[in-house]
């Protein structure tokens, strides 16, 4: 165990654990900051909330007194008395609750118009330049992303500890992927772990087999060799962080809250990790799309907003940033199916203390369109560029392929 | 490194004939058995390697009874109950019993092609029924099966064109038809999925059954690929096909499946593949048939060149050692590893290569090889491990790692991973026990994850 999780046992054995848990209010102030000082030393981290299948911008962040929004909308518009206000003519999705919970706590920054030039209307090529940052080129495959390249930069510094986690079951995204660092995928802390069938113990044995020396230039096998070393190195970290996490915060019962919980408690552990990628899928709403999507908003809004308080609770607030994107919006005009088709541009979420609430950028334009999209008016890696520099503290412009300038959406 | 763009394609796709340096030997023909199927069994292998290895693979084309291969009562049963989970057992069954395996390996291929998650469909009957349209085709002509998708229920469902109305055509279909199905990313442009989608109004779904609904069908002219005109019938869909872009697509995916992850094969070294298609009106066996018995099949550029999916690990190791099992058990098992079957992730299928591999999947599947051969419903040649390693005449325990390893493993593993393994067969307590765990420990291996 390192210092500062030694500080953090002292101070939940001196004041006990309900004491810890109303500490912001009543804790004496030396213990405050010796809470502070602990947080303070810790770096940044990041949590990507990836929402894939294409995210209708237009019915999350609704101009809603537009004529166009409702005449190209006959079935899926929102009615005006039922959005939540944002600004002039635009507001959230009735289901989007915790996203306007968190906008009303200074703790969301909706950055609008958010998209790149010639936009691809395939959900997978489109995911693969919002990963990479790179266009497909024939004999060119792209093989690192943005996040994977930041990785293999900064691996160094998280003393043993995985430099970023992916949570899920599903394939990783290409935007973790990197030359030399590999990215542990954990379904849940339980399930993380190698099982010892009968009276064996498979652990020791794994470790020793993995360990020898393997003298061939093949890449393949020594991909698989460094991810066996890597995932019974995080197994064993996730063995040792892994107790009852208290908090006081209510998560949502659904998959992307679970998964947020064990961020929040994998970053109370002390794990070093700067990076934490999620998804949630369904997004790609063609047919039936009204109570699908209501959904949808309602999980991503209610799992974020836990997620913020929780981290706030523990004292980590200061420190974590959540960024949820989609690969596109959808067009403008609703199908035949009560649903949308494949778009370009939509808003981007930023969640947490420490970004500038309130809108960024200006609102689409309904009318002025792109073969039936909305345009995009700021490039996606102005943000990324805004999360490297400012956030993640590296230069971006290596990492991004091109300068970027960064946007002025956090206060640090 | 493997090196696929210097290669010279007509020595590549010339026939394999057994040199002094490649000889048709027992790894040879169980790499075969592994990529043409889900591996071979010690007397598979010997009966093999007496016969000549071109003859050995138009065996596996040869045409079979479909009825009997699978399973008609077990997937009844299961339809009668209705649960598309079942259906994953049902698969797993076929999968271990069925003797063209080859036939169940390109199924599989088109339902990561095709794919079509009962996630979101939920009615097992229809997916059964395009698990068999995939099936009837699977190395026969690919035309039929690409107009037999386009009116499959299933499809219609996952891909929301059940309704499809002329005033507000739904893209999604069209846009996928070209992308994933016959052509790629790259080779149509966003007019063509509308005009593609215009041509596809009016075909939905009445009582579970595919309609033409003519009221709905826009009837005027449409512009899809350079081509002008009114498209009736699904007309268009050999117009796609019809692009050169087409055969090389399916090509290209034949041979990553077939021959190495990575690299992307060469345009030389597609080109040929993709003639034989054109030429051949679309016969995927020839194609398949014309890979398998390849130069470069069986050479250093395919050998242990791929990542073994959860279905090539688990149902492969089962098969090596003459294994039955719970198949509802280990379909389950597929799942978690993330290959659920009738349960593809998204409309892409699985990519595979390293995308198989992560720290939970790594984990994952030595727990999952750990599960099955210690569960006591998994038998080898009907008995237990220590009876079925003797009948293959393993007396010593080295011979049983060795010959363990000769099935299961195509790179050979460093002689300290050996010796590890055979001192783990050798600990106290039953033999069964020990080789079970001898078994568990290889699934923690990197060499045990690719074939």
């Amino acid at each position: 165990m390192n210092r500062t999780s030694t500080r953090r046992s002292f101070l939940q054995s001196a004041l006990g654990s309900s004491a810890v848990i109303s500490l912001g209010a009543t804790a004496p102030a030396v213990f405050q900051q010796a809470m502070a000082a602990d947080n303070k030393a810790k770096e940044t981290v990041l949590v990507v909330v990836q929402l894939s299948g294409g995210n209708d911008g237009l019915n999350t962040v609704i101009p809603f007194d537009d004529p166009v929004y409702q005449k190209d909308r006959p079935k899926l518009a929102i009615p005006s008395t039922d959005v939540l206000s944002l600004a002039d003519g635009l507001g959230f999705h009735p289901s989007a609750r915790g996203l306007a919970n968190l906008l009303e706590d200074d703790q969301l920054a909706i950055v609008q118009g958010i998209g790149y030039p010639n936009p691809n209307h395939s959900h997978f090529e489109s995911m693969d330049i919002w990963h990479t940052c790179q266009r497909k080129r024939k004999g060119n495959p792209r093989t690192t992303g943005w996040l994977g390249r930041y990785l293999d930069g900064a691996s160094s510094a998280t003393g043993g500890d995985p430099s970023a986690v992916h949570l899920g079951a599903k394939k990783q995204p290409l935007a973790l992927a990197a030359d030399t660092t590999r990215v542990p995928s954990i379904r849940s802390l339980e399930r993380f772990r190698l099982q010892d069938s009968g009276d064996g113990d498979v652990r020791s044995v794994a470790s020793s087999l993995v360990q020898v020396e393997r003298d061939n230039g093949d890449p393949l096998l020594s991909f698989i060799q460094t991810s066996t070393t890597a995932a019974l190195d995080a197994s064993q970290r996730v063995e040792e962080v892994r107790r009852d996490y208290q908090t006081p915060v209510e998560y949502p019962d659904h998959d992307l809250a679970t998964k947020l919980r064990t961020v929040a408690q994998l970053i109370d552990a002390g794990l070093k990790t700067r990076v934490y990628y999620l998804q949630l899928d369904g997004f790609d709403t063609h047919s039936q799309q009204a109570a699908a999507h209501a959904v949808l908003l309602g999980r991503l809004g209610g799992a974020v907003e836990a997620f913020i308080k929780d981290v706030s609770h523990h004292g980590h607030g200061e420190r974590v940033l959540v960024m949820a994107f989609s690969e596109f919006g959808r067009r403008v005009k609703e199908n035949a199916s009560e649903g949308t088709d494949h778009g370009a541009a939509a808003p981007l979420f930023l969640a947490g203390s420490k970004v500038r609430a309130g809108l960024h950028g200006q609102p689409v334009s309904l009318t002025d369109l792109q073969d039936g999209d909305v345009k995009f008016h700021t490039d996606f890696r102005r943000v990324y560029a805004t999360v490297l520099e400012n956030w993640l503290g590296v230069p971006s412009q290596a990492l991004l392929g091109a300068e970027h300038k960064p946007l002025d959406i956090l206060s640090v | 490194m493997n090196n696929l763009k210097s290669l010279d394609p007509k020595w590549a796709w010339s026939p394999y004939r057994p040199t002094a340096d490649r000889p048709w030997d027992q790894p040879m023909a169980a790499h075969l058995f592994r990529r043409a199927g889900f591996g071979a069994s010690l007397g598979q292998l010997k009966t093999a390697v007496e016969q000549d290895p071109l003859e050995v693979v138009g065996e596996m084309l040869n045409p079979v009874d479909l009825q009997q291969t699978t399973q008609s009562e077990f997937a009844e049963a299961v339809l009668a109950g209705g649960d598309p989970k079942q259906l994953g057992a049902w698969w797993v069954y076929v999968m271990l019993q069925t003797p063209t395996p080859l036939l169940e390996k390109m199924t599989l291929f088109w339902h990561s092609h095709f794919a079509t998650s009962a996630d979101k469909v939920t009615d097992a009957r229809a997916m059964y029924a395009q698990n068999a349209l995939l099936r009837a085709h699977a190395i026969g002509d690919f035309r039929p099966l690409v107009h037999g998708i386009s009116r499959d229920p299933a499809m219609l469902i996952y891909l929301d064109s059940s309704t499809n109305r002329k005033a507000h055509p739904n893209e999604n279909f069209a846009r996928e038809l070209m992308e994933l199905f016959c052509l790629g990313e790259g080779h149509y442009s966003e007019r063509d999925v509308k005009e593609l989608a215009r041509c596809f109004t009016g075909w939905e779904l009445r009582r579970e059954k595919f309609r033409f609904n003519r009221y709905q069908h826009d009837t005027g002219e449409k512009t899809v690929l350079g081509k002008t005109g009114r498209f009736q019938e699904g007309e268009v869909i050999d117009h796609i096909l019809d692009q050169r872009a087409a055969p090389e697509f399916i090509a290209r995916k034949l041979i990553a499946y077939f021959i190495a992850d990575e690299p992307e094969p060469s345009e030389q070294l597609v080109a040929p593949i993709a003639s034989r298609l054109r030429e051949s009106s679309w016969n995927v066996g020839d194609a398949v048939q014309h890979i398998l018995q390849s130069n470069l099949f069986f050479s250093p550029h395919a050998f242990a060149r791929k990542v073994r999916s959860p279905v090539d690990l688990t149902i492969g190791l089962l098969r090596s050692l003459e294994g039955s099992t719970n198949a509802t058990q280990l379909a389950g098992s597929l799942q978690e590893l993330g290959q659920g079957l009738f349960f593809p992730p998204n409309v892409k299928g699985w990519d595979g290569g390293r995308t198989w591999i992560n720290s939970s999947t790594l984990l994952g599947r030595a727990n999952v090889i750990g599960r099955l051969v210690s569960d006591p419903k998994t038998r080898f040649g009907g008995g237990d491990l220590e009876t079925y390693f003797g009948q293959l005449g393993a007396e010593s325990n080295e011979q049983i790692v060795d010959i363990l390893l000769s099935l299961t493993v195509a790179v050979p593993v460093p002689d300290a991973v050996k010796r590890q393994l055979v001192e783990v067969v050798s600990r106290p307590g039953t033999r069964n026990a020990r080789i079970a765990e001898a078994i568990h420990a290889l699934g923690t291996l990197p060499e045990f994850q690719i074939a």
